[in-house]
């Protein structure tokens, strides 16, 4: 991309793409960190976990002032102005994968404290994965500009909704076997319900994320596996 | 932002006021529009935009044959205002000027008053009565912004007003001899914010009206009172399309290095 005449713009379209990509990485930590949290019952992950959500919180309010100002002072146009459009918007889905993220660690000691998890938890640990393979592709396709990747990593989650069915069906399963389970399964069931959420926004992610690089929008219609909703009698 | 559909049934219902076909023009031996073919929508404001010397002005300039008031200046091709092609010799240049309105970057009021700004170039063409004159002058005015500005001074002089008032007072003018097109050539690029706002705004009222043709250096202002957009560099036509594509995701490259900021 040729550079702008005006070399400050350059650098002010700079620090929001580096703020974007130090958002992707802090949340692929958040995310990383509460899932071996909750899987090793460790407190302390945790306790980071929940406190890396201000830092979350602070990077997307720097987020917004630059992309406000940037508009005020520049008013960017064409691949610019949907960058810095598309960048508020994909700093708002970050964040809330930063809270999802938080929310499962905050979960970790009530899960620990009622059985071992480590026995329940399988499929959430493959759920969790996925997720997290999600949450750093995409971040790292939108940097290296990667439209095709971006469609693909989209489409890929309907792979987490697949997972988030069978692991409702599981826990289901293991509540209906020991009632002592229910505590435990509920909230791990709230934890997987979180990653697919987180999944949902890493599918924003990429449809901003293309829609910034090419102009286009992606097709509306995307393969909805998540059939939980259908599966209360399982 | 139109829908695909609605986007359609827009263009199925307008015709074309202006087509240019395959148009040359030349200042002397230099070639200053290359081929150019476009066609502007009726009742519709389009915007051409490209860095000074792309030759936007030139073209805004053919429409109105203004361009032969000065020597070794020529075109080829065609320029079809609703299929007659104006390039044509047998064509009456006093009709086509009545047809065609233009108004230039720096206001141009002729040093008598307000009436006479607008009765003068109204008398030139029709023969009407007083009370006619009247009527057609405060119709103008009023078309143009400016009647409630003007209404009790109508014969102070022109160049009394200011900057922004002397500019409606031209566009005034203009709309007063019931053009078909109006050349707006950088209408607002010597005004401040509100004059500029009102210009605008009045640009958006005449579209009902009248097809009209803006040349502007303000990019902003394109995207703001133009449905279609062509960028011009060098002579050519590189991109002709809607204003919001233009705009938000043009297909041309060149395009969009010059609409971000990113040319030369």
């Amino acid at each position: 991309m040729a550079e702008h005449t005006v070399a400050a713009f350059d650098e002010d379209l700079g620090q929001i793409s580096r703020l974007i990509s130090d958002m992707g990485d802090l949340a692929g930590s958040m995310v990383g960190g509460a899932t071996k949290a909750l899987l090793n019952s460790d407190n302390a992950l945790a306790q980071r976990v929940v406190s890396d959500d201000a830092i979350m919180d602070a990077r997307q309010r720097e987020l917004d002032d630059r992309a406000i100002t940037l508009i005020a002072k520049r008013q960017p146009m064409a691949n610019d102005l949907r960058a810095v459009v598309g960048s508020i918007r994909m700093a708002g889905d970050l964040e809330r994968i930063g809270d999802l993220a938080k929310n499962i660690a905050k979960r970790v000691g009530t899960v620990g404290l009622s059985v071992t998890p480590r026995d329940l938890s399988h499929s959430i640990d493959a759920m969790a994965q996925l997720v997290l393979i999600q949450v750093q592709g995409v971040v790292e396709e939108y940097a290296a500009a990667d439209a095709a990747a971006l469609a693909k990593l989209r489409n890929d989650d309907e792979r987490i909704d697949v997972k988030y069915t069978s692991v409702f069906r599981e826990l289901l399963t293991y509540m209906m076997e020991d009632p002592r389970n229910i505590t435990a399964c509920t909230h791990l069931l709230f934890c997987a319900k979180n990653l697919e959420r987180i999944g949902d926004h890493v599918t924003n992610i990429a449809e901003n994320a293309y829609y910034v690089l090419t102009g286009q929008q992606l097709p509306a219609n995307r393969p909805k596996q998540d059939e939980t909703a259908m599966a209360t009698s399982a | 932002m139109l829908s695909p559909d609605m986007t359609i049934a827009a263009e199925a219902v307008t015709k074309a006021k202006i087509e240019v076909k395959n148009l040359n023009f030349y200042y002397g031996q230099s070639k200053a529009l290359k081929d150019i073919t476009l066609s502007l929508p009726e009742r519709s404001v389009t915007a051409f935009i490209g860095p000074s010397g792309c030759g936007k002005s030139t073209l805004l300039r053919v429409f109105n044959r203004i361009y032969e008031l000065y020597p070794k200046q020529t075109a080829e091709g065609q320029v079809l205002l609703d299929g007659q092609n104006i390039l044509d010799r047998s064509q009456d240049l006093n009709l086509l000027r009545t047809k065609i309105g233009m108004v230039f970057q720096k206001p141009t009021p002729f040093p008598m008053s307000i009436y006479e700004n607008i009765a003068f170039g109204v008398r030139l063409y029709e023969k009407i009565s007083k009370a006619e004159m009247d009527g057609r002058v405060e119709q103008a005015l009023k078309r143009a912004a400016l009647w409630t500005e003007v209404k009790d001074k109508l014969n102070a002089s022109g160049l009394s007003l200011s900057g922004g008032q002397q500019q409606r007072l031209c566009i005034a003018r203009t709309v007063a001899v019931k053009p078909e097109v109006i050349l707006l050539d950088e209408p607002a690029s010597a005004l401040d914010p509100l004059s500029t706002a009102k210009i605008e705004e009045l640009i958006d009222e005449l579209q009902a009206d009248y097809t009209i043709v803006i040349v502007t250096h303000n990019m902003q202002q394109a995207a703001r009172v133009s449905k279609q957009t062509a960028f011009m560099y060098l002579g050519e036509l590189v991109e002709f399309d809607k204003t919001e594509k233009i705009f938000t995701s043009p297909r041309e490259k060149r395009t969009q290095d010059y609409i971000t900021g990113r040319f030369g």
